[in-house]
Parts: C-alpha cells; structure tokens; sequence
C-alpha cells in the first residue's frame, strides 16, 4: 500500500497522469453522442435558407452540430434521418432539432421550366432614345414607351419535392477524426500538367475550394503535396461522397461564361480585367439594401468589374436590341446575363437598363443573399459575392490538372475494418501480457507494462485530435509501431533494473541511466528512418511517418520513464 | 563461391588464434579449445571435426565456433543477393510491384461466401484478355471476408470490370458496396521511385545515427551491416513466396529499418560500452533481453496476420515477421560474431 502510494507521487507519473487527462479532455469521448452529424449543406437548399451553416473541415468532430429530431421524431441512425425527410410534400414545413437549434424548412418545390410550341404577348414598358427638337436645337430624350412582344409561352412542370439538401453522418463519439479508409470516401491526387509558382499554387486550390463550395462540399480537404523529386500534386479528400461529378470537376480546367441570349459575352479570367474588392465599390448595394419578403431577409450586393475592350463590344452589340422591364422601380434588360461555371449555370443576373448597348468597361455585377434574419441574409450576401469573384478573377485554372489517382472507399468496408482493428488490437495486446508475463511472473511488472503502453496510445490520439490528423489505416500502422517500441523499451529498462538487482548494483539512476542509453539510439534509428516519408510520395504515408515519430516521442519522454520510475519503486527492496 | 569464402575464413581463424595464444581472459581459453582445429587446410579434415563437436551443447558451439558460425549469415546474405540479381536480369525488375507501384486498378468487394478464386480468374481474364488480372481472397480467421481484384485496366473500363464482377458472383455490388483504388502507371512508377529513394535516405540517416553513438566504426560497421541483411534477405524472402510489394510495403522495409536494429544497438551497447562479467555473459544478457522483445513483437504480428482483414496491415505484418525472424539470425550469429573478432584484436593490441 505504502509504495502504491509512493507511485502516485512521483513526479514523472503525475506527469504522465496530466498528460493522459489532457488527452482525454481533446479526446473528448462521448458514448451517448446522438443523431447524425452534418457534414455538408447544399447551398441554396431549403435547409441552407433555415439558416443551418455548412462545415468546415477544420471544425472538430464533437463540435458539429447533430440533428436529434426531424418533425419532433428522434432520430438514431442516418436510416432514421432518411425515413424521417422521406416523403416531403412541397411546400410543408419540416421542423429539424438539432443539439444547438430548432430551425423551420419549408421544402422547395422540384420544377422545371419548358418551353412550348406556343407564343404569348406580353406588355413590355422601355426607354427608348428619341431625336426631338426641342426650341430649335436637336437633342436626344428618353421617352418610355409600352409595347407589346411575343414570346414563346413557358410552363413549369412540379417534379414533387426537392431535397431539402443535408448530407449527414453517423455522429461520431469522439474528436478523433477517422480517415478515409476508415469512414469511406474519395480521395482524389491531381497534378498540373506544368510546374506552378507558389503563388499560383495557392490560388489554384483557393479556386478548387471555391468550386467545391459551389456544389455544397465544404468538408473536403484540399491540400498541396509534393516528393521528393519536386514534383507538385494537389490531393483532394472527400469524406462520404461518391460523386463522380465532383471529381471531374476539378480536374476540369473550369471555364466561366457570361451569356446572354445564349451569346457568350465574356469569359472569366481572360477578358475580365479587374474586379473590385475594396468596400467602396463591393459590398452590400447601399441603394438596395435589404428587404423582407415574407418569411425571409434578402439582401443585394455588388461588385464592380473591368471588361476588356473586345469584351465590352460584345456586350454592347447583344444587349443591343433588349427591351427595358421595370420591376420595383428598378429598370431591366428583358434578357437576363447568365454565368456559367463549365457550362452549369450558376447565376443570372439582371442587366440594368442603361447598359443597353454601350460598350462600356465597367460594369457593376449584383446578386443577392437570402436568411432568416437581416443579419444572415447581409452575411450570405457577402458570401456569394465573394465566391463570385472568385470565380471571375480565377476564371479558369491557370493550367490543366490531370487527375493521377482515385481512390474511393466503401464506408461499409471502412466500418467493418475499425471493428476488426479493435480486435486485432486488443488480441495483441493480450499475447503480449501473456508472453511477457511467463518470463517476469510478476504482476507489479506486467501491469504498469500495460498501463504505459495503452496510456501512450491515448496521449498520441489526444495529440491526433488536436492537431486535425486523419486516423487513417497508415496511421494505425504507425501506432503499431509505436507500442511496439514501447514494449520493447520497457523489457529493456525492465532487464536492466533487474539485472542490476542480481549484480547488486545498488545506484538506481544507473540501471536506468543504462536502459535509456539504449533506448535513446534505439529511438533516434526510428525517427530517421521515417523522416524521409514526410516529404515523399505526395505525402500519402505522410500521416504514418508523423503518427510514429510524434508516438514514439512520447513513449521516450513522457511514458517509458515514468515506467521506469514505477518499476523502480515497486521493486526496490 | 562458397569455397572461397570457406578458406577465406580458415585464414581468418588461423591469423586469430596465433595472434590471441598467450591471452589470460576467457578470450584464450576460447581459442585453447580452438588450437587443435584451427590450422586445418583440408575440407575432409573439418569433416571428421565436425562429428566430434556434436558432444558439445549448443551453447558451447555458439560461445567457441562463432567464426564458423559467421558463415551462415554471410551465405543467406549472398544467396540472397544472388536472388536478387536473377529476378533483376529475368524481370528487369527487383521486386513484384502491385498496382500501387505500377499502375492500374484494385477493386476490393466485401464478400463472405466461399467462392472459387481462380474460375473467378480465369472468367475475369476472359473479359479482359488483353490485361493482367489477378485476384485474391481476403481471410480473416480462416473465414471469407472479400475478394481483391488487380488489374492492369485503364478507369474507363472499371464499369465493365464491377459488372462482370457481379455476374460472376451473382451480386448487385451498388455504388458503397466497393471500393477502388486506380492508379495512373506513370504516378506508380514515380511512386516507386519515390518510396525507394527514401528507403535509401533512410538507411543513411539510420547509419548516421548509429556512427555518432557508437563512435567505433567495426561496431556501427556491424550494426548498419545487419540492418543492411535484414532488409536484402527480407526483400528476397517476399521475392521468393511471390508478394507483391505495394506503398505500404515498402513503408514496412522503413518499419524494418528503425524497428529491427533496435536489438543490435542493444547487443553493441552491451558488449562494447559495458565493463562488467565476461563478454560471453554480456552476450547472454542482451540476447535475453533481445530474444524478449522479438518474441512479443512476433507473437503480436502473428495475432494480427490471423485476425486483421486489411491488405495493407496483413503485408506490413508478413514483411515485418521476415524482418525480424532474419534479424535474430543476422544479430546473434552475424553481429555477434564480428563483434567477438573485434574485441579479441582489440584486447590483443592493448596487450602489446
């Protein structure tokens, strides 16, 4: 009792004792986590109009927010989710509880617009210019006229509900973030086809984010990556997604298009010259600002950008012969300029009416946010603006990506092999206690023996969780490795203690100063050996090497000598 | 080639036991047993010698005969080497490199019926007769649990793979019920490159270390040597029973590097640093030690191959059992017998 006593005052087991709370603190393990998480919202959905943001992949997993209920029916599983928003009728509100809010979704309709072989009139009012004489002299005067066109008559079809836009997950129960082989997933390597500066580098995958933020996958990781060769890559992971449409997406080299009557007028990145990001020409449109319409706050921004010259002609001859509709006081082109991204359209945007016809440079581009509050709809306002500029600056990428490797996991793969490394795991371990337990056949060896080991797994998963690591199959092999080492160095320091009890070595610090001798080199063969895998092989087994330096660091400095300490309390006579 | 490297030895044992005659440690009543046998020039002789030391027990033939012994790690090694050298001029290539270090495509179908791999092979082949397609079955515990499709087949053609894959198994595999991993050959063959240039930086870094702590070049020769044989023989083991070596592989020859030295930096610190006892009982005590740690690591590896269902852990697992099976050979007959030569020059010279 005494020396169980004298153990827990040792300095370098308390130590360890901080070491293994705090990562238990990072770890933060949850049992009872219910529902399903969100992992990405579909911008524009009916739940991203409620009000409930996307993900980042930065966030930490327990920090997440879960959805509990749908329509005040719990929710356990993503089974449960999928049941639950199952058969939606357009048009009714769903309410979707999560463990920070209740929020109200009115689901959208799903229509589609066609065009019949029929022709309408419809009463259009336009300014048009006038020659007048006016006292003698001739000037030229808007006059507005009404005036009656034909258009093709359109009908919208109700295709029932649309999806109201969540991509869930089951909740997950601690901060440890589990890679793709483990939780299912794409991952996708790139490579531009020509060697990027770093600036253009970093560009190119601020314009990957963007796209993948257009589509409504924000929790992707994108990152750079090289060997050791120089080569550069980009490596894409997408938790859960299976979209094939996605990963063509970045590889398309991505080119903007401003049309209008299905005319292109400009192409993003090569004839737009400038866009203004500076709060006196971007922002929220001070003339429009914000307005409630029923439920929901819009906002209106602008930006103004510079067209080349040949840009702006084109413009000028398409817009040529528009007509001027005026809705809320306001006057519009009566066609609109549709943007597209690699030819999906991401916007329309009316074209203010005196426009028409002038090859002007500077134009002022404008959209809008929509929120529940003024607040979120001035904030998602900005959003889209931004991502809009993006687009327009960047335009295209700046070379051709070649997509180099794909690898996409099957979640049900990923979920049978946790369970399976548990097992695995745990067999292990027990083998060794057995093993190391017919040679000393001394509990007070073999306990704090296993007591290191597990707690040196812990403190490096704390650390993993704190510092954003995918647990990943490399990674699990690197924790292989690291109680490996440990149970190793802790027979050596075992060895040496007893050794230099039949030898009567009486100076402890010797015995021990002599175990970590050998283990200080034994250590340092390890770490230098997994160094070259930091930077080489676009960093795919990046995760490996830095799983087993940062373990094995800890079991040197922070576990095995607190093991050491133990031991020698616990065997002194 | 052999025979050379028979007499060479003999000439080696014979300069020895003259040189180390008149020592009083327990160095010379080593070599006073040896006396009689050193001076033999003929094969036949050695023969006759041989039957006449069965009488002894092992651990006497390990503490006396450790020049001989040297001979076995020396003749792996080469055997090795010489394996290595014939896939090389037969394939063009050192090792077999799966699809991740050639390029192509794997498909991984959870699977837990029993099924006939090679009709499976032979029907896939079919479809494909102009690529090369293997396939393997996952076990975990003796029980099915998938099915792993290589192929050589560019992404275009994954389709027409899963559906014959699913014909062939009478499966609906839907879009989660696979996984896939393609590869493009001239990032495989990058990769190899890659993963190869840092097993290299890594040995070198690892030699580093060993020279700064040892600062006596035979021993850290000794060690880097047996680090060294670990990964050649292994490699050529992995050759022999027809792995194909992935990424993870090749991450695992790194494993090897930092993981199986360990017991000859516990050998050498012991034997050269230590003072106390002889350098037999030195010996005895690290190899207890040593032979601890490989046991608990190989009876943990072994738990893993029965149970894991990873293709990737299972071949980090076989190559690291390999590894350290052949470690405790190249560490208790190679480095232990370089070491007893060095120290007995080295008593020899402070002697005179």
């Amino acid at each position: 009792m005494h020396r169980i006593k004298k153990v827990f005052k040792n300095t370098r087991v308390i130590v360890l004792f901080i070491f293994i709370l705090l990562a238990i603190v990072a770890i933060h393990p949850n049992p009872k986590a219910e529902g399903v998480a969100i992992r990405n919202v579909i911008s524009n959905s009916s739940a991203n109009l409620a009000g409930i943001k996307s993900t980042t992949p930065n966030i930490a997993p327990m920090s997440r927010e879960r959805i509990i209920a749908v329509n005040n029916i719990p929710i356990k599983t993503v089974e449960d989710y999928y049941k639950g928003i199952g058969d939606l009728e357009p048009g009714r509100i769903v309410r979707i509880t999560t463990n920070k809010d209740t929020y109200k979704l009115t689901v959208k309709e799903k229509t589609k617009t066609i065009e019949l072989n029929e022709t309408e009139t419809k009463t259009v009012i336009e300014i048009v210019p006038v020659n007048k004489t006016i006292n003698g002299s001739l000037v030229t005067v808007n006059e507005t006229r009404s005036r009656i066109i034909t258009v093709p008559k359109t009908k919208t079809i109700l295709l029932g509900a649309e999806d109201i836009g969540l991509r869930v997950y089951k909740a997950p129960n601690t901060n440890i973030r589990k890679g793709l082989d483990l939780q299912g997933g794409t991952r996708v390597l790139l490579q531009p086809e020509t060697k990027l500066d770093e600036p253009s580098l970093d560009m190119l995958l601020e314009n990957m984010k963007e796209r993948l933020n257009v589509y409504g996958l924000s929790d992707v990781v994108v990152r750079k990556a090289g060997d050791l060769s120089g080569n550069q890559y980009i490596l894409v992971e997408m938790p859960g997604v299976n979209e094939e449409e996605v990963r063509e997406l970045l590889a398309k080299q991505g080119k903007f298009e401003a049309k209008i009557k299905n005319e292109t007028v400009f192409i993003g990145g090569r004839d737009i010259t400038y866009v203004c990001k500076s709060a006196d020409c971007s922002g929220i449109d001070p003339r429009a600002g914000c307005g409630r319409s029923g439920n929901a706050w819009y906002c209106r921004f602008r930006f103004s950008i510079a067209l080349s010259q040949e840009a702006a002609q084109r413009q000028a001859d398409a817009t040529a012969d528009l007509e001027i509709l005026s809705e809320d006081n306001q006057q519009y082109l009566s066609e609109k300029i549709y943007l597209y991204l690699d030819d999906k359209q991401v916007d329309a945007l009316n074209i203010g009416a005196e426009l028409r016809g002038s090859a002007t440079t500077d134009i002022q581009i404008s959209g809008s946010g929509v929120g529940m509050t003024k607040q979120e709809a001035a904030i998602n306002a900005l959003q889209n603006m931004k991502r809009l500029q993006t687009i327009l600056i960047t335009g295209s990428l700046p070379v051709k990506i070649d997509i180099i490797k794909t690898d996409s996991i099957s979640p049900i793969l990923g979920e049978e092999f946790v369970r399976n490394a548990l097992v695995v795991g745990l067999l292990a371990i027990l083998i060794v206690v057995i093993v190391v337990f017919l040679r000393y056949r001394k509990l007070e060896i073999v306990t704090p023996m296993m007591v290191t080991c597990v707690s040196e797994v812990v403190i490096l998963l704390g650390f993993a969780a704190i510092a954003n690591w995918n647990l990943d199959l490399a990674a699990i092999a690197g924790i292989i490795i690291v109680v490996g080492t440990s149970v190793d160095h802790q027979i050596v320091i075992t060895d040496e203690t007893l050794r230099g009890e039949s030898k009567k070595i009486f100076n402890w610090k010797e015995r021990i100063k002599n175990a970590f001798s050998i283990i200080l080199v034994a250590y340092l063969t390890t770490v230098v050996a997994m160094i070259p895998l930091l930077a080489a092989g676009a960093g795919l087994l990046k995760g490996f090497a830095l799983t087993t330096i940062f373990g094995v660091s800890i079991g040197v400095f922070i576990a095995r000598p607190a093991y050491a300490a133990v031991i020698e309390i616990l065997l002194k006579q | 080639m052999e025979e050379e490297h028979k007499e060479e030895q003999t000439e080696k044992s014979t300069e020895e036991s003259k040189e180390t005659t008149e020592k009083p440690t327990e160095e010379t009543k080593v070599e006073e047993k040896k006396e009689p046998e050193t001076p033999k020039e003929h094969k036949v002789e050695k023969h006759i010698e041989h039957k006449e030391k069965k009488r002894l027990s092992i651990k006497e033939i390990y503490d006396k005969q450790y020049k001989k012994l040297l001979i076995i790690p020396f003749l792996i090694l080469l055997l090795a080497i010489f394996s290595i050298i014939l896939k090389v001029s037969t394939t063009g290539d050192f090792i077999n490199r799966d699809v991740s270090l050639k390029g192509g495509l794997t498909l991984t179908v959870p699977f837990d019926k029993e099924i006939d791999i090679s009709a499976l092979e032979i029907y896939l082949s079919s479809q494909f007769p102009a690529n090369d397609v293997s396939v393997r079955a996952l076990k975990q515990a003796g029980a099915y649990s998938g099915i792993v499709i290589d192929a050589d087949i560019e992404k275009d053609s994954l389709e027409k793979l899963v559906s014959s894959v699913e014909t062939s198994l009478k499966v609906t595999l839907g879009e989660e019920g696979y996984s896939v991993e393609v590869m493009g050959s001239a990032l495989g063959a990058s990769f190899f490159k890659e993963t190869i240039r840092a097993v290299l930086i890594a040995f070198l870094f690892m030699g580093i270390v060993v020279f700064i702590s040892f600062r006596v070049p035979i021993t850290s020769l000794a060690v880097i040597l047996a680090a060294f044989s670990d990964i050649i023989v292994t490699l050529a083991i992995a050759n022999l029973i027809g792995m194909k070596l992935s990424t993870a592989g090749i991450a695992a020859f790194l494993m090897l590097i930092g993981y199986s030295v360990d017991t000859n930096i516990l050998l050498s610190t012991k034997v050269v640093k230590r003072k106390e006892g002889t350098v037999l009982e030195r010996i005895i005590g690290a190899m207890k030690t040593g032979l601890m740690m490989s046991s608990t690591t190989i009876c943990a590896i072994i738990v893993a191959l029965i149970f894991t269902q990873s293709e990737v852990i299972r071949q980090i697992m076989t190559i690291l059992l390999i590894g350290l099976l052949v470690d405790m050979i190249n560490t208790w007959i190679q480095n232990v017998g370089i070491l007893r030569i060095y120290l007995g020059r080295k008593h020899k010279n402070a002697q005179d």
